[in-house]
């Protein structure tokens, strides 16, 4: 499988590179909500920093993901949406389609919010 | 003849300002310019080549003594060359033949003295002076048939009056295409990009934004939160006068964009009439945080970023 | 300035033009990078490029989807002192019933099916589509350069 995922303490981290095919985001999604039951992660960043394009399949997909392994106890947060990439989404309407899952600059932003959301559910539970 | 062709390569300052040869012939009609003057003309043509150059010695004698003018031509080169120009000029004005080569001579003249900056007033005080002196020429010439010299006057006048269309045309040309290069300067003027704090940007936004700066004051800003991983950007737009729907929406899916970096934009210096102008408009700014000013955007944006300012000592210092 | 010669699988190239055979996702992701190469070229912005491939990415996906086999084709154009760069997006499939709602705008909605074609249309300065039942789809959208 072309996306590589690794485990960082109870988050995944999948880096999406921009030659992956949609059968390799459809494999993604699901190897992320496999592992996700398996390691009971908490949560699962999506690094999409090397993509210079996002389509309308590709936001579907991370939606899908997000709100599939959501179903499972993980939170998604979404890494490194460019700038250019940012705005062609939004003329296209796509943003629209991701509201709802957190998007962050880089990977401390996301560590971060994780590690906030965690400490909230630890307190709570 | 296709009359309203824009004139070709050989006739540049007629194709720059746009003067096409139908536009001519209007002009010519409005002032009632026709082959009777001409003919007229034709008639004086001789005795005009005798007074064309005594006349101008005369006037521009009477033009240097002022010292504001003589500011205009700083040595005595420029003087002659402006001279001789203008000897050819005054006798060609009787020489017939007003055709595209006539104009064109006519707009590079007036380019001429527009460049070196000469007033309009002084420019076209020529023209009073030289249809002055050439009267007196003209009645002594046909004392015996005034007539005659009036008619040949006011056909002269005509043709002067064409020309000095022309000459104010060359000077509006040449302030409006100044203008027009301080506007494109002015648009050039990329927006500041201030980071206050650690994290938080200020974008002060000046004068008109239309498309193309919009287009870049998004391209900034979005690459100003990914270089300095701002996560609040303040965009102020107090200085400016106009937010039209496309603006608006413009701003909307900068917004937006700039969420899905990360980044919250809070939008500070609404006016209270841009802000009924968008209602009116149906724009609807409410997934944009926006506050009154600057200082509660600034307020808004440490809250957001989880500081909090306390005086040192609780108290402020006695000034 | 000619586009270069590709000699790649699927791809061919003639004069100006270049070809891309679309039957698989993998052509999809071939397109678009040839698209931006090829973009590349004029002197788009940065924005741009990344609009233009997602515009193709868009088109390609629905030959794929709705006709299983087609072409693009990326050529340049140009208009006066104007650079354009065209994409061609043409299908033998089934065709579209009624393109006015397929240019609907669903998006506010998200989460539609839709064939990205309003979106698509928004992004580029022009865009034409002919379509019939049976007779297949074809795109033609230029984007200039600014």
């Amino acid at each position: 499988m072309k996306a590589p995922i690794l485990k960082n303490g109870s988050y995944l981290i999948a880096s999406l590179q921009a030659e992956l095919t949609d059968t390799d985001l459809l494999e993604l999604q699901d190897a992320l909500v496999e592992q996700v039951g398996q390691f009971r992660s908490r949560g699962v960043i999506l690094d999409v920093t090397t993509l210079d394009v996002m389509d309308s399949f590709a936001t579907r997909t991370l939606r899908n993901i997000a709100q599939a392994v959501g179903l499972r106890g993980a939170e998604a947060v979404i890494v490194g949406i460019r700038p250019e990439v940012a705005l062609a989404m939004v003329q296209l309407g796509l943003d629209l389609r991701l509201s709802g899952v957190q998007t962050t600059l880089d990977l401390e932003e996301a560590l971060a919010i994780l590690d906030h959301r965690s400490q909230g559910a630890d307190r709570r539970g | 003849m296709n009359g309203d062709r824009k004139p070709g390569a050989e006739w540049p300052l007629m194709q720059e300002m746009g003067i096409t040869e139908r536009e001519i012939a209007k002009r010519q009609a409005f002032l009632e310019f026709g082959d009777e003057d001409m003919r007229k003309l034709a008639g004086v043509d001789e005795l005009a080549q005798t007074y064309a150059d005594p006349i101008i010695e005369a006037f521009y004698q009477h033009l240097l003594s002022f010292e504001e003018a003589r500011a205009f031509f700083p040595n005595a080169e420029l003087v002659e060359r402006v001279k001789r120009a203008q000897k050819a000029y005054f006798r060609r004005l009787t020489q017939g033949q007003y055709d595209q080569a006539y104009i064109e001579d006519r707009l590079k003249i007036g380019a001429v003295h527009e460049r070196i900056g000469l007033p309009v007033n002084l420019y076209l005080g020529m023209y009073t002076f030289y249809l002055r002196a050439v009267a007196a020429h003209f009645f002594k010439a046909y004392k015996d048939a005034p007539e005659r010299a009036l008619e040949a006057y006011l056909s002269l006048m005509k043709v002067v009056f064409l020309d000095i269309g022309l000459a104010i045309d060359t000077y509006i040309y040449h302030r409006e295409q100044l203008i027009r290069q301080q506007q494109e300067a002015m648009r050039e003027l990329p927006t500041p990009v201030l980071q206050v704090r650690d994290r938080l940007l200020i974008l002060p936004i000046v004068g008109a934004l239309e498309s193309h700066r919009a287009r870049q004051l998004t391209e900034q800003l979005l690459n100003s939160i990914s270089t300095t991983r701002a996560k609040v950007a303040i965009l102020d737009i107090t200085g400016v006068p106009i937010v039209d729907s496309k603006v608006a929406n413009h701003l909307l899916q900068t917004v937006s964009a700039a969420r899905l970096m990360g980044a919250t934009v809070i939008l500070t210096g609404l006016s209270p009439s841009i802000a009924q102008a968008l209602v009116a408009l149906g724009v609807d700014l409410s997934p944009v945080k926006t506050t009154v000013d600057l200082q509660s955007g600034l307020e808004e944006a440490e809250r957001l970023l989880g500081y909090r300012l306390s005086p040192v000592g609780g108290e402020t210092a006695p000034m | 300035m000619p586009f270069s010669i590709i000699e790649a699988k699927g791809l061919t190239a003639v004069a100006d033009e270049v070809c891309v055979r679309i039957q698989s996702d993998s052509d999809i992701v071939l397109a678009r990078q040839q698209a931006r190469n090829l973009a590349k070229e004029l002197g788009f912005s940065a924005s741009d490029l990344v609009v233009i491939a997602t515009a193709l990415s868009e088109l390609a996906r629905n030959i794929v989807q709705y006709a299983r086999c087609g072409e693009i084709i990326l050529s340049r154009v140009e208009h006066g002192s104007r650079r354009g760069f065209v994409i061609i997006a043409r299908d033998q499939g089934p065709g579209i019933a009624d393109i006015e709602q397929a240019m609907q705008d669903g998006y506010s909605t998200g989460g539609g099916l839709g064939l990205g074609l309003p979106g698509t249309r928004r992004l580029m300065d022009e865009f034409e589509i002919t379509s019939s039942v049976g007779q297949g789809t074809t795109v033609r959208t230029t984007k200039w350069v600014r």
